[in-house]
């Protein structure tokens, strides 16, 4: 929000009035207000630190801004980046073009379990592989954007997005009269609209059947499961809803078995066919592999698109986006250090305490190290981890991410914030105009994950 | 409509309607405690805790039936899959699952009940909090019920309504089972003091108390207590209003017209019966074989119907 230390950038000129005039008594009512509101329609997740009680993320009610010129460059540069993370898995699982150019190691790719040998020489539908990425971006800067990762299998949070510029327009609607933001409540449309351009060969109906597949009621986005199947009038299945028959998918109704054409699926690869992949998975789909290789139905994202989000894999993002779109990247990568590469862990263990540690198959910010924030102990510990499984680790500078106003009791402070925006791929490539915002609340932390402790605000992109 | 969808409408509405029937129970059990107890008679406590199928469990975990164990049992306990708290639990983890074939409305008076009611049973409750407890469960099922009048008329309808219809032709079915004594004639006119807490009982714990008295003339007789609860049509609780209504909903249903067929033609004998029959008759044969034969129906259209749509 502020240009230096005492300048605030044009834009958040009315969020400053705004808070101004807000008395502590009021920003106390209206933190409780979003929190019952929060309770109340069910938006609460559950950590891997189960207690009795279902929690919610802590809300912000400072939003986030930003201008028409700065969401263009972000909008451009995640679209281009999704085009490109399809456009590899395309390749790997066909021809393997950026291997025979030696761009990317096939070590790197062929031995990697979310690698999905299976997949190899079948095109899904339109070749989109990921027809929802969510891009992890930071901001260091003015202008300054890095994406820290992507997440082409499910990426989750965007009911949060959804559902934060709900209770921001149900609790300040002046805001929204003073201020001119893009609206973002057509995200269902827009993502039903994608997963219907994606029907499979086989599919006749002109209206292609679409259900969402969730692993069920314990896991922890399902809220945002029940949230988007809803908002999008269509049928959230769990495994033992579907069943193959011939060379078909059917949902059981009450009207007898319905052919499904798209599944929008959010389980893991591992979950979705006992016969091809985990035998041992209950909650699988006996013989939907076999349909979808045949046609008979898409699952959406398609098996085996986890690789183009290893953390491997990411430092070749930018090579993908030269190789395959032929363009310069938009947005850069944080710079990375392989530790499987011999040099380079060398320079990471050298240099251990400036540095961010992380597991090449970790995410909610789970077994990582941050070397200036860490003890000499929990150092030695990691530098060992290292030693004995370098392909596990990469690592990144400390980035100083962006700070946002925010409350703490009843004071601005500032706070570390990054930004999930989603894009959708099907008939065409289109990025929300909006996002997550996720915000460190302890401070001086620079971890925003929820199961951390951290928050989220309201995003807003303003018009042109 | 997918079949567990059908299947979770279907029981969120029995155990809302269950909620609503067994806070009820508790208001009656409290209204008699105020009462002086004649002597010799019966604890009634101990009918409550029958009426609501509770009694086994009740006696199961404790020795002595006191009013302050009844109602945290009836109320918040856990073991008891018939509390009003288990009944409110089960309900919006049913709804977690299908608010999709719901009105956002719908899923947001189940889940706030579902909220309040874990910040109640926090709170250590006192005896004269009853009355407050069962008026927040009923005023709670009906803001559920209001909900339902923005449903789309589909099967997810029918199906919810199909729920809380078999749900309280049981318990109408089952509290009438547990005094039924009172509604046989007698030579008198009802009106003893015990009679009359007998038959307020009754009629309290189906909400048709005053609506007993608006819709007959007259002294108030047990036969026409009976007529009310067991054929009156405009009594919204009586058992022939619930079949009614099952009828109706099953008989909306747009799928599988062979289904709904051959369920029919379990429950058209019982619904012809009880439409045309007369109460003089139904208590010379017997009310209680009645009220059996009745439940053990209710529960064979329930295995059907579970059968049919929700396997």
């Amino acid at each position: 929000m502020y240009q230096s230390e005492s300048v605030i950038r044009n834009h958040y000129n009315n969020i400053n009035d705004w808070l101004d005039q807000m008395t502590s008594k009021v920003i106390l009512e209206k933190n409780a207000e979003a929190e019952t509101h929060f309770r109340n329609i069910g938006i609460t997740f559950s950590t891997n630190n189960e207690t009795a009680r279902e929690r919610i993320i802590p809300f912000d009610l400072i939003p986030r801004i930003f201008t028409y010129t700065e969401w263009l460059r972000l909008e451009r540069g995640v679209i281009q980046r999704a085009k490109a993370l399809n456009a590899f898995l395309a390749d790997i699982y066909n021809q393997g073009e950026i291997i025979k150019a030696n761009i990317i190691p096939k070590e790197i790719i062929y031995k990697k379990k979310s690698f999905e040998p299976s997949m190899f020489g079948f095109s899904p539908p339109r070749d989109i592989y990921s027809p929802i990425i969510g891009i992890d971006l930071v901001r260091t800067g003015p202008n300054d954007y890095f994406v820290l990762e992507d997440n082409c299998r499910t990426p989750s949070g965007v009911s949060y997005m959804l559902e934060n510029r709900e209770i921001m327009m149900r609790m300040f609607p002046d805001l929204f009269h003073n201020n001119r933001v893009t609206p973002i409540d057509d995200y269902p449309t827009r993502l039903l609209q994608t997963l219907m351009s994606l029907a499979p060969i086989k599919c006749e109906n002109p209206e292609p059947v679409c259900v969402l597949l969730t692993p069920g009621p314990l896991n922890s986005a399902y809220y945002e499961h029940s949230f988007l199947s809803d908002q999008m009038g269509i049928e959230m299945v769990e495994s033992t809803d579907l069943f193959v028959e011939g060379k078909y998918l059917y949902m059981k109704t009450v009207d007898g078995p319905k052919r499904v054409d798209v599944v929008y699926r959010r389980i893991d690869d591992d979950f979705l066919d006992p016969l091809c992949f985990n035998p041992q998975s209950v909650i699988g789909i006996p013989g939907i592999m076999d349909v979808y290789r045949t046609g008979g139905v898409n699952i959406c994202s398609a098996p085996g698109a986890g690789i183009a989000d290893d953390k491997a894999i990411y430092i070749y993002v930018p090579e993908m986006i030269k190789f395959y779109l032929g363009e310069q990247p938009i947005l850069d990568n944080v710079e990375t250090w392989n530790c499987e590469k011999e040099q380079e862990l060398k320079y990471v263990l050298d240099n251990i305490n400036e540095l961010v540690v992380k597991e090449v198959d970790g995410s909610g910010g789970y077994g990582m190290l941050i070397g200036p924030k860490s003890s000499k102990s929990t150092i030695d510990e990691f530098k060992t981890k290292l030693s004995t499984n370098p392909k596990g680790y990469i690592a990144q500078p400390l980035l100083d991410l962006s700070f946002s106003p925010t409350l703490i009791k009843n004071q601005v402070e500032a706070r570390r914030v990054d930004l999930r925006p989603f894009c959708l791929i099907g008939e065409q490539a289109q990025l929300s105009s909006g996002g997550l915002t996720r915000v460190a609340m302890n401070e001086g932390s620079f971890v925003v994950n929820s199961s951390q402790g951290g928050g989220v605000k309201d995003t807003w992109v303003l018009a042109e | 409509m997918l079949s567990r969808t059908a299947e979770y409408l279907y029981w969120i509405s029995r155990y809302m309607e269950r909620a609503e029937t067994t806070a009820r129970l508790l208001d009656v059990g409290y209204r008699m405690s105020l009462f002086p107890n004649p002597s010799g008679y019966n604890n009634e406590w101990e009918s409550v805790l029958s009426a609501a199928g509770a009694i086994e469990g009740y006696k199961n975990k404790y020795d002595t039936i006191e009013q302050k164990n009844v109602e945290d049992y009836l109320f918040f306990d856990e073991s008891n899959p018939s509390s009003v708290y288990n009944c409110i639990l089960n309900a919006r983890n049913n709804a977690l699952v299908v608010r999709t074939s719901f009105t956002p409305e719908s899923w947001l008076a189940i889940n706030k009940t579902y909220q309040e009611i874990l910040n109640l049973k926090e709170k250590k409750f006192t005896k004269s909090d009853l009355p407050d407890l069962t008026e927040w469960t009923i005023e709670q099922v009906n803001l559920f019920r209001g909900s339902l009048s923005s449903l789309l008329r589909n099967d997810g309808y029918n199906f919810l309504f199909l729920g809380l219809f078999i749900e309280r032709a049981d318990n109408s079915a089952r509290l009438l089972d547990v005094k039924y004594f009172v509604l046989l004639p007698k030579p008198q006119y009802v009106g003893g003091n015990i009679d009359n807490m007998q038959w307020s009982i009754l009629l309290r714990s189906l909400s048709s108390f005053r609506a007993f008295r608006w819709a007959y003339d007259g002294n108030i007789t047990a036969t026409k207590i009976a007529d009310f609860l067991v054929l009156n049509n405009n009594c919204p609780r009586s058992l022939s209003f619930c079949i009614q209504n099952i009828v109706k909903h099953l008989t909306n249903l747009t799928c599988s017209p062979e289904k709904v067929g051959r369920i029919y033609n379990n429950l058209k004998d019982l619904n012809t019966k009880i439409q045309e029959e007369k109460i003089e008759t139904i208590v010379e044969y017997g009310l209680h074989q009645f009220v059996t034969q009745f439940i053990r129906k209710i529960s064979s259209v329930d295995n059907e119907i579970h059968k049919e749509f929700f396997n």
